[in-house]
């Protein structure tokens, strides 16, 4: 795995090509006019995953969060090296067991919310077995 | 000032069980060796209630289940993937030169360029982050060499409440008071024996009282130039150099317990052609070639975990015209060696291949000695790891390896692969 990277400094703009890489760059001279355009093709990591080794895949379960647009078998993106804040869907652990929820918190409560009326808001007291497990950054959704 | 860290994961396995399981924070765990056979990981819980490392599991068991203890088989492809996400942290903070990774569990961090003042708020920094990160909780000692950083870690993790798993060594007196409090048996690199010799013969109790010798007594009674190095790390002048990572293996061996016992001579030879397959895989992942295959088997009977140093198990060996990487050319004389070793009538508990004379495979550039054949069947071995690699799970195999059965290890309570899996991944709701 080592070596692989698809984040940060080790992305390589579109310039950094060998001429094996470029198939139309052969001696004919045909292909050459399109070699000036030929970039890396659009690699979702990229775009999905900022921070390779704080981000973790889920499977959602359910339809606690339908109304987040968040359906049963969509896959989640999580990063943990995210901070919590009020808005966010978040990977909580809640008395041992973890749970997505999106989390609220005003000046004198903290919550955990379901998106589906089907479902009861979490009060986060004072006592509340509470902690962080993640940020989710994306859904992953079939058509 | 030369300064070097270790940063080292907490009872590595369990903290990786509790990851997608947090219900089990600071309940007792244990996670079990290949085939479930010994107890390889224990969290701190589990160590308390008197779980032995390393000790047969059908002995703990009766501790096991009277605390109720959770316990794990061994989850590779979790572990494998939890460790290169730390290491990655590690050299994505230190920057990859600084960063040597000495084991699945522990890397080396050169922290020369900062400030001796600051060490403090760079091991807590570092060890926040990991966990934060990747949710492995680690410890870091950090110290002038590599041996008192060592040391600062064992005491690091001896006393967490106190030391908040993070221990610098950045002054004499620091230095000093560790070295007191670290019997000579738990110097890095002090086995057994010579701490017993030490004890015995010269009275030294204390790292500090062996720092205290001389390097002439080390060359003549301390093992050498080795007893002269780790004395003068003792005192702080480094001298373990951070080491380039990823050395090639020199042998190279895959071995296994069978799920039930077998005696049928061809069950075993699939066996055998199975790990030889695997083995030679770990060997073109180094991109070597090897020259000699051994193979062994174990009997049922042979009471391998009292006497294996005795003759416990049944060997042969063949050494090759030219050394080879190719699956199919390490295959054949492997299991040949199986009709050496196999008797009649008896059941087989175990049986295992080594690779070794291990040499740089030349068959990887196309060389213009080597026949176009053989340029082939190097694009064969490459296209099959290539294939076994994205689609996992050997989708490709010889057929010398059979195809209904499976011998991979016995893993009754492995957790699902929840980082490596698309179909295991964690259910959340």
């Amino acid at each position: 795995m080592d070596g692989e990277e698809f984040y940060g400094a080790a992305y390589k703009g579109s310039k950094q090509f060998t001429q094996q890489e470029v198939k139309t760059a052969n001696a004919t001279g045909f292909g050459a006019a399109a070699d000036d355009y030929m970039e890396r093709g659009i690699d979702l990591n990229e775009q999905l995953i900022h921070n390779k080794p704080a981000t973790y895949f889920f499977r959602m379960k359910g339809d606690a969060m339908r109304d987040a647009g968040i359906f049963d078998g969509d896959v989640l993106i999580v990063d943990r090296s995210l901070k919590l804040v009020s808005g966010k869907v978040i990977v909580a652990v809640l008395n041992g067991e973890l749970l997505i929820r999106r989390f609220y918190q005003n000046f004198s409560a903290r919550f955990l919310i379901p998106e589906n009326s089907r479902y009861k808001n979490i009060n986060l007291g004072e006592f509340t077995d509470f902690s962080l497990w993640g940020v989710v950054t994306y859904i992953i959704h079939a058509v | 000032m030369e300064m070097k860290a270790i940063v080292d994961c907490n009872n590595f396995y369990c903290s990786c069980e509790r990851l997608f399981k947090p219900h089990l924070d600071k309940k007792p765990v244990v996670v079990l060796s290949n085939n479930d056979g010994c107890i390889i990981s224990r969290s701190d819980e589990a160590k308390k209630l008197g779980v032995e490392m390393a000790g047969p599991y059908f002995m703990a068991k009766p501790l096991i289940q009277e605390h109720n203890v959770s316990v794990f088989s061994s989850n590779y492809n979790l572990y494998g993937d939890l460790s290169w996400r730390v290491m990655e942290t590690l050299k994505m903070l230190f920057g990859k030169k600084n960063v040597e990774v000495y084991s699945v569990d522990e890397a080396f961090v050169d922290l020369s360029i900062f400030p001796v003042e600051e060490l403090d708020d760079i091991a807590s920094q570092v060890r926040e982050t990991v966990e934060t990160w990747t949710g492995i909780k680690v410890s870091v000692g950090i110290g002038p060499t590599k041996v008192l950083a060592k040391l600062a870690n064992r005491l690091a993790k001896k006393n967490k409440q106190q030391t908040n798993c993070i221990t610098v060594l950045n002054t004499d007196e620091k230095i000093i008071e560790a070295l007191y409090k670290t019997p000579v048996g738990d110097i890095w690199g002090v086995g057994f024996q010579y701490a017993q010799k030490l004890k015995t013969l010269w009275g030294i109790e204390t790292a500090l009282q062996l720092r205290n010798m001389n390097e002439d007594f080390a060359k003549t009674y301390f093992g050498g130039v080795t007893g002269v190095r780790l004395i003068r790390e003792l005192k702080g002048v480094a001298s373990k150099k951070m080491e380039d990572e990823l050395v090639n293996k020199k042998m190279i061996a895959t071995t296994r317990m069978f799920g039930s016992p077998v005696g049928d001579i061809n069950d075993i030879k699939e066996a055998v052609a199975t790990y030889t397959s695997r083995a030679a895989e770990k060997l073109r992942r180094q991109q070597s070639a090897a020259k000699v295959v051994s193979v062994f088997i174990v009997t049922k009977d042979q009471d391998h975990m009292l006497n294996f140093k005795k003759h416990g198990t049944i060997t042969n060996h063949v050494t090759l015209p030219v050394a080879t990487s190719f699956t199919n050319e390490l295959i054949k004389p492997a299991v040949e060696l199986v009709d050496t070793l196999y008797e009649k009538g008896q059941l087989y508990k175990k049986a295992g291949v080594m690779l070794s004379g291990i040499v740089p495979d030349e068959s990887i550039q196309g060389n213009l000695f080597v026949t176009e054949n053989k340029n082939c069947e190097r694009k064969l071995m490459d296209m099959i790891d290539n294939i076994n690699f994205s689609q996992r799970d050997d989708v490709l195999k010889f057929a010398a390896s059979g195809t209904t059965r499976d011998w991979k290890m016995r893993q009754e309570l492995r957790s699902p692969r929840y980082t490596t899996r698309w179909d295991e991944l964690y259910g959340i709701s």
